[in-house]
């Protein structure tokens, strides 16, 4: 895939998550991330046809919303149907990548390293 | 109830007594800076700017906004945390300039204190005075006035508040010398648009010009095709400048207006005349009568007119459906004590009446006070620093049986979890539609009032089948 | 598009950091509205206090609890009478509010014993309720009166009774937000873990963030009883101050408000492990995003399927009718926060209404992370918008419909722009399939109402007609 082809379905999977997925923007940086390193994992499970690990509460969390997102990418873009596995990797690090780098990295909220809740 | 019981008694007690407990279940007034706020909208480009938290406006303006259904302007300071350790005046000065640069017709602006910031101390006169120099630097050409208004929320209530407000703005505004006017000052209090409306229609229908402080008569106000706002106070700067060279005063509230009736005629030798609140018949008699006195002016044949159509419509009412029936009454001091009187013209009994702040030595001199124990040939209870669980706790303890509530509608679950009926009178009443719009005072407001008294008397019967039928024919 | 300076604010250019005009490929690393930030003096901003953050939003909504509220008169007044948060034992909450009715020599020489006295009159005067949360007001704040020890000695002389402490004055943070956080924080620490629930179900939950405005919670819990699930504790709706004491039992934490109750759910999951699940409950389709969540989350798919299908036949057709009529309508939020983000996008996937501007009294950053990530371009994203940016924003954008408080709804009427109370709702509940239909017809007869039409008309103008509205039959 070149990497023209990889960024413009990012962007869809991307503009998604933009709209629907409030576990990016919880109120710490660390529960940011923690929640996109685990939905992404999760996702990437569900669409490489691995079972996803339920072990943990927060497994299971995770999975929730995983399960929601995955089938909504199915839905609205059926091309994620026909990735392989590593595109199906390629396509999620890139979407984390954007999203650890909008809601954390350079988030400009105030509160995000605030150690307290 | 039997009519013998009644008048097998010999000696009615009337029995004056603050409230027992410390604390309050359920409050019957807002605080002082609430009845500020209140007297500063009812004039023209004002608004008032509060200086405390942010609550002490907002809640205050919804609180307009629910009776009124409208919306009015009043600003706050923002107290936050480091004014509230280092001191607020810095904000209120940024408060004003503010206002002042963003309202360009902006004249008057009361500077409302709160607890915390007459706690902390803010010296709000010398504030105003760097104010006005900020000002006079920044708009030379414009005259805002600063009136400070003192209102610490741990003293007296919405009553003084308002008193208070009003006192301070004459006392910015009204002129050291101001030309004689020929006209009357009228201080009716915290009354709604309708009254105001009534008050003016007397005074013109008897040729006196007089002008109404504060004349709210536009808190009513209308949709317009051009999308104009009108929603605002009609008292202008020039009104109370003027109200210095007035032939005289009339203060029809002790409690709300009372102060600055004394003030201009220990400061301007404008004759201060207080008389008792134009509510029921004889109040309204009195107060045509007195302003006749005052300017010379005869009432005229149509007021005699509707006198006589109120006499006609209460006596329909009056012995067939009020005789006997017990009444409590909460709300404003002067409202009343005024509405007392008004019962006993129409028959009903005011067996509880319930005033509610910390006034009670005043009250307790208050000549009305002492005319109804003259008058009331039943038991009376009148309770200051009242808050509403004295009414309820009467009520579901079996202390009192009420026959009708009037008062405001904070009080309205008492009224519809005791099946009482209840008639809304006072501020404020946003649980019924269009009530500011009416009048309470004069011959019409009595006639209006009773009117409302028996349709709800009725509509309790047919709900509660009681006695339904007696207006089977009437 | 960057950040944007009104006219109105010329004088105030540090409003530009406030107000977002979201443009093609910007993003909130460029462009996020400074928030959570003090007001600026004089603004007439729709802020309220700290204290109403703890007092009126959350706690107020208990339904078994004594607000005692220390301070003066005012702070009690004005949280009582303006909420719509029912319960199902008789709307104990909305009755009811106390006050210390703090005065001059209390704030000279303390209130400590005036409080502890009107803490025991109240649990006197109702021997039934055995719960109570006290808060602090700006001068009991400022004067330093220990409620916590008070409240431990009171529980010492009343072994039955348990009283939680809230201490944020009005002056406290810069809007009702920082009430929120006190009062979380403090209940998790305090309270949390307490009191043992009994487990019915395999499935436990907390509900957080809903405060049974019309009935939502009442609502939704048909669904969570439907699913077989357990709701330990709501926060706070309809619930019981003991509920709240167990959620530390819950296998999950669903918060619909992460505004005002993000707190809790955050410690939860930090102090007990309980994972947080953030959803929408306003919105059909979120609502059932939502449902299939918490369902999977629980391994109960087939159930909230089920559910889901069973909502879908019965409300679905409804809300196509609305749609159908509704989309394209221009539609302005001016509320708290989170229901900027809760309603853009589910307004416009579910009824095809475009919102075109919004502006939040107390959201944080966060928040609008969230609605921008949501939002439209071409709308303005307002961070604690004041009066004047509201008629320079109408101006702008146009909008059909506004939801927000009764207040301004009262100003835009002037403007022939309906409102809908985005608070407590027109005829709610709103939340859940059924609430976002009654959305969906309250924002129909708003936009449809023929008086707006006809307030456009001026008389005069012979040959002014109102637009023809076609009204159908729902």
């Amino acid at each position: 895939m070149t990497t023209e082809a990889l960024n413009s379905k990012v962007d869809d999977l991307y503009g998604y998550v933009q709209e629907r997925c409030l576990w990016q923007f919880f109120s710490r940086a660390w529960d940011r991330q923690e929640n996109i390193d685990g939905v992404m994992s999760k996702a990437e499970d569900m669409l490489t046809g691995r079972e996803p690990s339920r072990e943990t509460p927060t497994d299971r969390l995770h999975c929730a919303d995983a399960l929601i997102m995955v089938h909504d990418f199915k839905e609205r873009f059926p091309w994620i149907r026909e990735s392989g596995p590593d595109e199906v990797r390629q396509l999620l690090d890139g979407l984390k990548e954007r999203l650890v780098d909008l809601t954390i990295t350079k988030s400009t909220n105030r509160e995000l390293r605030h150690h307290l809740y | 109830m039997s009519d013998c019981e009644t008048l097998a008694k010999a000696a009615p007690e009337v029995k004056v007594a603050a409230r027992e407990r410390a604390g309050v279940i359920n409050p019957m007034y807002d605080c002082q800076p609430a009845g500020a706020q209140y007297a500063g909208i009812g004039v023209k480009d004002c608004i008032p700017l509060v200086h405390g938290g942010q609550g002490c406006s907002m809640f205050v303006r919804l609180l307009f906004a629910q009776h009124f259904k409208e919306n009015f302007d009043i600003a706050s300071t923002s107290l936050h945390e480091e004014s509230a350790v280092f001191g607020g005046t810095k904000r209120v000065e940024e408060g004003v300039m503010v206002l002042a640069k963003r309202y360009p017709n902006l004249r008057v602006i009361p500077i409302i204190t709160t607890c915390s910031t007459e706690v902390i101390g803010d010296d709000i006169e010398g504030t105003i005075n760097l104010c006005n120099a900020a000002l006079k630097q920044e708009f030379p050409d414009r005259k805002i006035h600063l009136a400070p208004v003192h209102t610490p929320s741990f003293k007296g209530s919405q009553v003084t508040g308002y008193a208070e407000c009003v006192l301070s703005m004459f006392k910015t505004i009204a002129k050291k010398k101001a030309a004689p006017t020929g006209k009357l000052n009228v201080l009716p209090g915290w009354i709604n648009p309708g009254d105001v409306t009534l008050l003016k229609r007397y005074l013109g229908e008897m040729g006196v010009d007089a002008t109404v402080f504060m004349d709210t008569e536009h808190f009513d106000s209308p949709m317009m095709p051009d999308k104009s706002i009108q929603t605002h106070g009609l008292t202008t700067v020039e009104d109370i400048e003027a109200s210095s060279g007035a032939i005289g005063t009339l203060a029809l509230a002790r409690y709300e207006g009372g102060t600055t009736g004394t003030w201009l005629q220990q400061e301007h030798e404008v004759p201060n005349h207080l008389m008792d609140t134009p509510y029921g018949i004889k109040n309204t008699d009195a107060m045509l009568r007195k302003i006749s006195e005052i300017t010379g002016k005869p009432i005229p044949d149509s007021l005699v007119r509707e006198r006589g159509l109120a006499l006609d419509a209460l006596a329909d009412l009056a012995h067939m459906f009020f005789a006997n029936k017990k009444v409590a009454i909460y709300g404003h001091p002067d409202l009343v004590l005024g509405l007392a009187e008004f019962c006993l013209e129409v028959e009903l009994e005011p067996v509880l009446l319930l005033i509610g702040d910390d006034q009670g030595s005043k009250y307790k001199k208050d000549p009305r006070i002492k005319a109804l124990k003259d008058k009331v040939h039943f038991d009376m209870e009148v309770v200051h620093n009242a808050d509403l669980w004295e009414l309820e706790r009467r009520i579901t303890k079996g202390e009192i049986k009420l026959d009708l509530i009037m008062g405001h509608s904070k009080g309205r679950y008492i009224s519809i979890y005791n099946n009482i009926p209840m008639v809304r009178v006072g501020f404020p009443t946003f649980d019924r539609a269009g009530l500011y719009r009416k009048p309470t005072m004069g011959y019409q407001g009595a006639m209006e009032l009773a009117e409302s008294i028996a349709n709800a008397m009725f509509a309790h019967m047919e709900y509660n089948k009681d006695k339904e039928w007696i207006l089977n024919t009437w | 598009m960057p950040m944007v300076l009104l006219k109105c604010d010329k004088d105030i250019p540090e409003r530009e950091k406030h107000i977002y005009l979201k443009a093609p490929n910007e993003d909130t690393r460029e462009y996020l509205p400074l928030a959570n930030a003090a007001t600026i003096p004089g603004t007439l901003s729709e802020r309220g206090c700290a204290f109403c953050g703890a007092k009126l939003v959350i706690g107020g909504v208990l339904k078994d609890t004594i607000q005692m509220i220390h301070g003066p008169i005012g702070c009690a007044y004005d949280t009582w009478h303006t909420k719509r948060y029912p319960t199902d034992n008789g709307h104990f909450n909305m009755k009811y509010v106390w006050s210390t009715d703090m005065k001059e020599s209390h704030i000279v020489f303390g209130g400590e014993k005036r409080l502890e006295q009107s803490m025991h009159e109240a649990f006197d005067e109702m021997p039934e309720v055995k719960r109570m949360i006290v808060y602090t007001t700006c001068p009991t704040a400022l004067i330093g009166d220990d409620v916590k020890a008070v409240a431990k000695q009171v529980m010492k002389d009343r072994p039955d009774v348990d009283i939680f402490t809230v201490e944020c004055p009005g002056f406290s943070g810069v809007s009702q937000s920082k009430g929120h956080h006190v009062l979380n924080i403090g209940w998790i620490n305090e309270k949390v873990g307490t009191l043992e629930p009994e487990i019915t179900s395999e499935y436990t939950m907390n509900f957080i963030g809903d405060f049974n405005i019309q009935g939502d919670t009442q609502l939704l819990q048909t669904y969570w009883d439907r699913l077989g699930i357990q709701v330990i504790g709501h926060f706070t709706g309809n619930a019981n101050y003991d509920d709240l004491r167990k959620m530390h039992r819950a296998k999950l934490n669903v918060v619909n408000c992460a505004r005002s109750s993000g707190y809790i759910a955050n410690e939860l999951k930090k102090q007990y492990g309980i994972p947080r699940l953030d959803i929408d409950s306003w919105g059909f389709n979120y609502m059932a995003e939502g449902i299939r969540k918490i369902c999977a989350f629980f391994g109960i798919e087939e159930r909230g399927e089920q559910l889901i299908a069973e909502e879908y036949a019965k409300w679905k057709p409804k809300l196509d009718w609305y749609k159908e009529r509704l989309k394209g309508k221009r539609m302005a939020i001016w509320t708290g926060g989170p229901r900027l983000w809760h309603w853009t996008k589910s307004v416009e996937d579910d009824l095809g209404v475009q919102v075109v501007a919004m502006s939040s009294k107390f959201g944080h950053e966060e928040d609008f992370e969230k609605v921008i990530a949501r939002g439209q371009e071409g709308t303005y994203y307002i961070d604690d918008g004041n009066e004047l940016e509201f008629f320079e924003i109408i101006d702008l954008v146009k909008p059909d419909v506004i939801f927000t408080g009764p207040r301004v709804g009262e100003l835009v009427k002037k403007l022939h722009i309906p409102y809908i109370n985005g608070h407590a709702y027109h005829n709610g509940p709103y939340m859940g399939f059924e609430g976002f239909v009654n959305l969906a017809r309250d924002m129909y007869n708003a936009v449809y109402n023929p008086l707006k039409g006809l307030a456009g008309v001026d008389i005069r103008e012979p040959e002014q007609e109102a637009p023809v509205l076609l009204r159908e039959a729902a």
